[in-house]
């Protein structure tokens, strides 16, 4: 059985008339790197929330179908037993910080204190994933004196730290540099190599297309498109349906209708397009 | 960007390397005591041979003389003198300022109760400044004080600041679109309520999110929580805890046998 397994799942807000999700159906195998796109208010946090159990355990409201992730049913656990399996990051890192800490050293440490890890490997867990983030640098400092992006950084790393089985990320880059970015996405495909299953929301897709192994692109709540990023992604049905594309699709895409761009499938990155207008 | 958050400086000294419960129960015995006391000259006393010698041994003596220069003289002068000027006791007139008259009683009474507050709160500047606060709560949590009480404790202490921080941005904001925060009191406070808005419902919405984050993090979880930081508790530490509590006890009883 998938690793995660939504069925037949729709959702509404206390407050919201129609439903934010709906008939949600979506498996996806353990060690998978799946990034979620689709508009503003396709509902993408809202599926972040439901996979991290905080819809409907948090935010109340109605939910039908069935969540399964990990081997635990939604409706049959608590919140509590659901976090330590799924981790979620999201995108202000501003309100992240518990505030209860004053160095990143001790930020990271603070959800091994919650769930009980030993002192000692509460050490060593926390120096490793500061070395993995890059960010030992930073360990000293007050979690409230960093850059928006290395606030991300923390943020990311102290959900890291706690070893989820899966690692749900809403925008955890938004307020990195590329660099930053590269090196978030390189860390989070190893994570996934290493067998930690991934969903995360993104709006960059040059670079889903080189890290994620499958793209759901969702739109009023409802799963448009799902399958590999260079299908998805260069998919006409995305350019009109108000998704962010690729300029380099969008130009291959004017370039064909010209006759200019020869091969099938159209590109994502530049260097696909530089392959593409290069070798024709 | 200043980094210090906290009031805490962290040095080297035997202060620092006590039990922040002997700290806490440090501070609360010098201000049991010196409200207790029956004797007159107790809070005074304490300031003297207690509060400042103890700032001295804690290395903050510096930073705990700033602190009470401008921060606690300031109020507790202030007190002294509605004390001094509004109690009505005593017959012995010594000054008169229009109609207040200021007698030796009133003078007297204001005195003491001045110093009391003054023991009070240069007693907590003292905690603050030679306790780390996380370590004071994880200290707490770990003697059973509930986690999510120490945590609206410790992150009201650091979220205060950052407060401030935001409504600093958010009146340069306003300014440089023409708000006006410079002339007379009225005018500003009218001209200020639009700041309101941005302070308190970001901060509603930022809490909703905060307690997610925080939840992710396993903060409800019912495994019994450890602590990063070793916080050591000699034996040394509870005899000084043992005797603080005798003294208070010695004071309250000899304050109820006099009265
Ligand atoms: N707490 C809430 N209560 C009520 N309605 C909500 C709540 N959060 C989100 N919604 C509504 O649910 C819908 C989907 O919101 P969601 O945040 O999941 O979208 P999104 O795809 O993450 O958008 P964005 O790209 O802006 O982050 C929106 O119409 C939004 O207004
Ligand atoms: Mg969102």
């Amino acid at each position: 059985m998938a690793f995660i397994n939504l069925q037949n799942v729709t959702y509404k807000y206390p407050l919201t008339k129609t439903p934010v999700l709906q008939n949600i159906n979506l498996q996806i195998n353990e060690g998978e790197f799946v990034a979620v796109i689709g508009p503003n208010g396709a509902g993408k946090s809202t599926l972040c929330y439901t996979l991290a159990g905080f819809v409907p355990h948090f935010f109340k409201g109605e939910i039908s179908g069935t969540v399964e992730v990990a081997g635990m049913e939604s409706s049959k656990s608590t919140l509590d037993e659901w976090v330590l399996n799924v981790g979620l990051a999201f995108q202000n890192p501003f309100n992240q910080i518990s505030g209860a800490k004053y160095t990143v050293f001790e930020e990271i440490a603070f959800g091994l204190e919650n769930t009980g890890v030993p002192r000692d490997e509460m050490k060593t867990r926390v120096e490793e994933a500061l070395k993995l983030t890059d960010i030992s640098n930073l360990a000293d400092r007050s979690p409230y004196s960093l850059s928006g992006g290395q606030q991300q950084r923390v943020a990311l790393t102290s959900i890291l730290v706690m070893q989820p089985k899966l690692l749900v990320l809403d925008e955890p880059t938004s307020q990195m540099d590329p660099i930053g970015t590269r090196e978030v996405f390189g860390v989070i495909r190893k994570m996934a190599e290493d067998g930690m299953t991934v969903v995360m929301v993104e709006h960059k897709v040059e670079w889903i297309a080189n890290f994620a192994d499958r793209v759901i692109a969702l739109k009023d709540g409802q799963i448009l498109l799902e399958g590999k990023p260079s299908e998805v992604l260069t998919s006409d049905v995305l350019a009109e349906n108000g998704f962010g594309i690729s300029r380099y699709t969008s130009t291959a895409r004017e370039a064909k209708k010209q006759g200019l761009w020869k091969k099938e499938n159209l590109p994502v990155t530049l260097d696909e397009a530089v392959e593409g207008f290069s070798n024709w | 960007m200043h980094e210090r958050l906290s009031f805490y400086i962290k040095r080297n000294s035997v202060i620092h390397h006590l039990n922040p419960l002997t700290k806490l129960t440090l501070v609360l015995a010098l201000i049991l005591i010196a409200f207790t006391s029956p004797w007159y000259w107790t809070p005074h006393l304490l300031v003297l041979i207690a509060i400042i010698p103890l700032s001295f041994l804690g290395k903050v003596a510096p930073e705990f003389f700033k602190t009470a220069l401008r921060l606690i003289l300031p109020a507790a002068g202030f007190l002294f003198l509605m004390q001094a000027f509004f109690q009505p006791v005593g017959e012995t007139v010594i000054f008169k300022f229009y109609f207040l008259d200021m007698t030796q009683e009133s003078l007297m009474f204001a005195f003491r109760n001045a110093t009391r507050v003054i023991v009070m709160v240069s007693a907590f500047t003292f905690l603050l400044l030679t306790t780390h606060p996380s370590e004071l709560m994880s200290d707490l949590t770990r003697r059973g004080l509930p986690g999510q009480f120490a945590y609206v404790i410790i992150s009201t202490l650091q979220i205060l600041p950052q407060m401030q921080a935001k409504a600093q941005t958010i009146i340069s904001a306003q300014r440089s679109r023409g708000l006006d925060t410079e002339s007379s009191f009225i005018r500003r406070m009218g001209s200020l309520t639009p700041l309101i808005g941005p302070l308190v419902f970001g901060s509603l919405a930022e809490v909703e999110e905060r307690a997610i984050a925080i939840e992710a993090r396993g903060f409800t979880s019912k495994k019994v929580k450890t602590s990063l930081h070793e916080i050591p508790d000699p034996s040394s530490d509870k005899l000084i805890r043992w005797v603080l509590i005798i003294l208070v006890i010695i004071s309250i009883a000899l304050k109820l046998w006099l009265s």
